[in-house]
């Protein structure tokens, strides 16, 4: 068929059948750019918009690598005269891009180190043989060390200990079937809440704290835990005991798995100098984002913890190079770039502007509901796409919702880690899934409810506490 | 002649790894068993692989392992690996990664030529269709997927003839359902129904059917063709002529005690795309398994 081979033919298809996905959203954005520019915006305002919806169109559907969407974006936002090539540039990179590279990074640093081992013993230590206080003391800890070290890198030193006493309780998985759901989801969950705790517990709130910059805002390391960290505090208990409730374990004292357990960690080798010295390292990164942070940025000290890491040789550069996630770390510099110009081109003011007019109603008459619609957008959005991403692009956004910029902002962040309904919206829902161990239905089964309460919680939290401390 | 065989999991890919032995040992086949494992999605392919080296350090095994050895597991209780094989058990050691998504575990056969055992990371279709290209297997043995999608997919992009053991029942006695017609693939369905006749011992019902009330010589001509090969290698069958829609009789013929043999449509690919084949719609359509010869 004009001169093509079966053969050639059947490789189109294929790729079309493959990037079915690519050709839809190509189709839209032709489509989009072809309609009149809604009335209120500039023409590079609507340009943005169908970059942004373009570009999340193919950040779900994953047609095509996540770098590429990432230059997409950047070369895209030039062509359509959104701004020129070295302003461009400079929207895409900024302190927020220098810490999700320092984190990741930090994050391959740590993992390296192996102390899981010390950390399983830990928490055996403290919660004793009761399945319950197990599950308390997995969640609280998972949730308080991702505050600091990011959800991912707990839940990757998390998971092994939790399998491992999922292991030696029972070797036949349909028998532990609750236990391994109640246990891993409280390495996830525990992971999620923990990490609205502080700025340096996501790439999302470090974001926020950016667009809080362009704002003329600001609000430091310590403020910011000031003002989030008891909802963590007070997140931990209510969401141990909805585990328990939704996936009964099957053994109410594991005795004979803590006991196994801690034998194993005792025949692993002693906490050396070398560790305590990679500890040590990391309580200076952390004491620099308190102390620091607003001299020199949340991403230069972590930047500087890795160089430290480096220079001590507790990680080679080929583990870091190899483990660390490059298009990522492209991929949010593109979506800050986007964020950035939503904002300069009045795009952002523009859409909330659509949905003030659009929920009018709603935001007269009842009280609290610009928080309930941003944390409803947010959650949604962040179950979708990844939680950097969308405080990335919804930020600018929210932000011009009312006029408290910074209790929306704050709202806009901590609703971004509700990421509980599916395996694939937060690093600490897909390692834990990847242990299939648990499935996912169990997300959307545990997901909802846990989604409900933390947003329940976080309304209630944010025209309660944060009226009083103010 | 090379046989890849797909599995997925001890649960429900029994069958098809059952099936798929049983003609490749009829067939002194290089046989490869392969298993397609979910890969991460691309916003965190690198943290699971992070974690997946804790788990390593903790004795875990991936994500796949499991299916692997469970395949082995098959393969000692059968004899189809040797002796020495068996006794040394399976263990992630002997499982040597080759790029990035693929590691492979080679073992010595008995019955059939070399066995490997291999793990894929990714898009099945996609992942299938380059293990196809790159070992340039004969025939592709694939459970039934209840998404149509997929057996779509699979049978218009895998380069190899493919095998779909559809609700495979090992105690019920199946017939071979040849469907022969005068198209290009015919003759390469019959040398493949032969061979699985004698894989199965079965009996071979050798099926034309024409759409007009009248069977031309190209029709009549396939089916004694097919005959006299049967005949020759000594399996028992039988001719039937009907008349109607090809897809509805093949399945009516078929019922679920047949095996069905066909040639893979030769439409034009892109009318395949867009309006879908006879061999596509029999495979939806029969409640049995069914070789399609390419």
């Amino acid at each position: 068929m004009l001169g093509f081979s079966r053969s050639s033919l059947t490789n189109f298809l294929f790729w079309v059948t493959q990037k079915k996905w690519f050709l839809i959203t190509i189709a839209v954005g032709i489509i989009l750019v072809l309609l009149p520019t809604p009335s209120g915006l500039t023409v590079e305002g609507y340009r943005i918009i169908i970059i942004v919806i373009t570009a999340l169109m193919m950040i779900i559907t994953e047609p095509i690598p996540l770098p590429a969407v990432a230059i997409y974006i950047l070369v895209f936002e030039v062509i359509l005269g959104i701004n020129d090539a070295d302003g461009i540039a400079r929207s895409f990179m900024n302190d927020a891009v220098f810490f999700i590279m320092g984190s990741l990074m930090l994050s391959v640093a740590i993992i390296k180190q192996g102390w899981d081992k010390q950390i399983a013993l830990g928490i055996i230590t403290l919660t004793g043989n009761k399945t319950k206080n197990i599950v308390f003391g997995f969640t609280a800890i998972s949730a308080i060390l991702s505050s600091f070290i990011g959800e991912h890198t707990v839940a990757a030193i998390m998971l092994p200990i939790g399998m491992t006493l999922i292991r030696f309780t029972s070797e036949d998985k349909d028998k532990v079937k609750g236990l391994s759901a109640v246990l891993l989801f409280s390495i996830a969950y525990g992971s999620l809440i923990g990490s609205i705790g502080t700025p340096s517990g996501g790439g999302r709130n470090v974001i926020m704290m950016s667009y809080f910059h362009d704002f003329g805002l600001s609000i430091s390391y310590l403020e910011w835990m000031i003002k989030v960290y008891p909802l963590v505090i007070v997140q931990i208990p209510i969401i141990s005991w909805v585990l328990i409730k939704s996936f009964t374990p099957e053994y109410n004292r594991l005795d004979t798995g803590v006991r196994k357990l801690v034998v194993q960690v005792a025949k692993s080798p002693n906490m050396t100098g070398r560790n305590t010295v990679a500890a040590f390292i990391f309580l200076l990164v952390f004491l620099g984002w308190v102390f620091l942070s607003e001299t020199y940025g949340l991403g230069t000290i972590a930047l500087f913890g890795v160089f430290l890491y480096l220079v001590a040789g507790f990680v080679k550069w080929e583990d870091l190079s190899k483990n660390t996630h490059w298009g990522v770390i492209l991929l949010f510099g593109a979506t800050i770039s986007l964020g950035s110009n939503i904002n300069d081109t009045g795009a952002a003011l523009w859409l909330a502007n659509q949905v003030v007019n659009l929920f009018e109603t709603i935001m007269n008459s009842f009280p609290f509901a610009v928080d309930i619609i941003i944390i409803v957008m947010t959650t949604t959005m962040a179950n979708v796409l990844s939680s950097s991403a969308t405080v990335a692009v919804l930020g600018p956004i929210t932000l011009n919702l009312g006029e408290n910029a910074m209790h929306l902002g704050l709202v806009t962040a901590i609703a971004s880690a509700f990421g509980y309904f599916t395996a694939v919206a937060a690093p600490a829902c897909t390692i834990v899934y990847s242990s299939g161990l648990v499935g996912a239905k169990d997300f959307l089964k545990v997901g909802w409810r846990v989604g409900v309460i933390s947003m329940i919680l976080l309304v209630f939290y944010a025209n309660t506490y944060w009226l009083i401390i103010n | 002649m090379k046989i890849l065989i797909a599995v997925a999991s001890k649960e429900y890919s029994g069958p098809t790894l059952r099936v798929g032995m049983q003609i490749a040992k009829a067939l002194n086949a290089s046989t490869t068993i392969v298993d397609v494992a979910e890969k991460a999605n691309k916003f965190n392919s690198k943290v699971v692989g992070l974690a997946q080296e804790r788990m390593d350090s903790w004795e875990f095994d991936r994500p796949g392992i499991n299916v692997l050895e469970w395949a082995f597991n098959f393969l000692a209780e059968n004899d189809y690996i040797t002796p020495t094989m068996v006794e040394a058990g399976f263990s992630t050691n002997m499982l040597v990664e080759i790029g990035e998504n693929r590691s492979e575990v080679f073992l010595k056969g008995t019955v059939c030529k070399d066995v490997q055992l291999i793990l894929r990371n990714g898009d099945i279709i996609a992942e299938l269709r380059e293990e196809v290209k790159q070992g340039h297997y004969d025939v592709t043995i694939i459970g039934g997927s209840g998404k149509r999608r997929m057996a779509h997919d699979l049978i218009q992009y895998i380069d190899s003839s493919i095998f779909v053991v559809n609700q495979f029942d090992p105690n019920q006695k199946y017939r071979l359902l040849l469907a022969v017609d005068d198209s290009t693939g015919t003759k390469g369905a019959v040398k493949f129904g032969v061979r699985v006749a004698q894989a199965f011992k079965i009996d071979v019902d050798i099926l034309t059917v024409s759409k007009v009330d009248r069977f031309g010589d190209g029709y009549k001509g396939a089916a004694e063709r097919a005959g006299k090969f049967m005949r020759r290698t000594g399996i028992q069958y039988q001719n039937i002529y009907r008349v109607g829609d090809p897809s509805e009789i093949i399945k009516n013929e078929a019922g679920d005690n047949h095996i069905v043999i066909m040639g893979a449509s030769t439409k034009n690919p892109l009318m395949k795309f867009f309006k879908g084949s006879k061999p596509l719609k029999v495979m939806e359509d029969c409640p049995c398994p069914i070789l399609i010869v390419k």
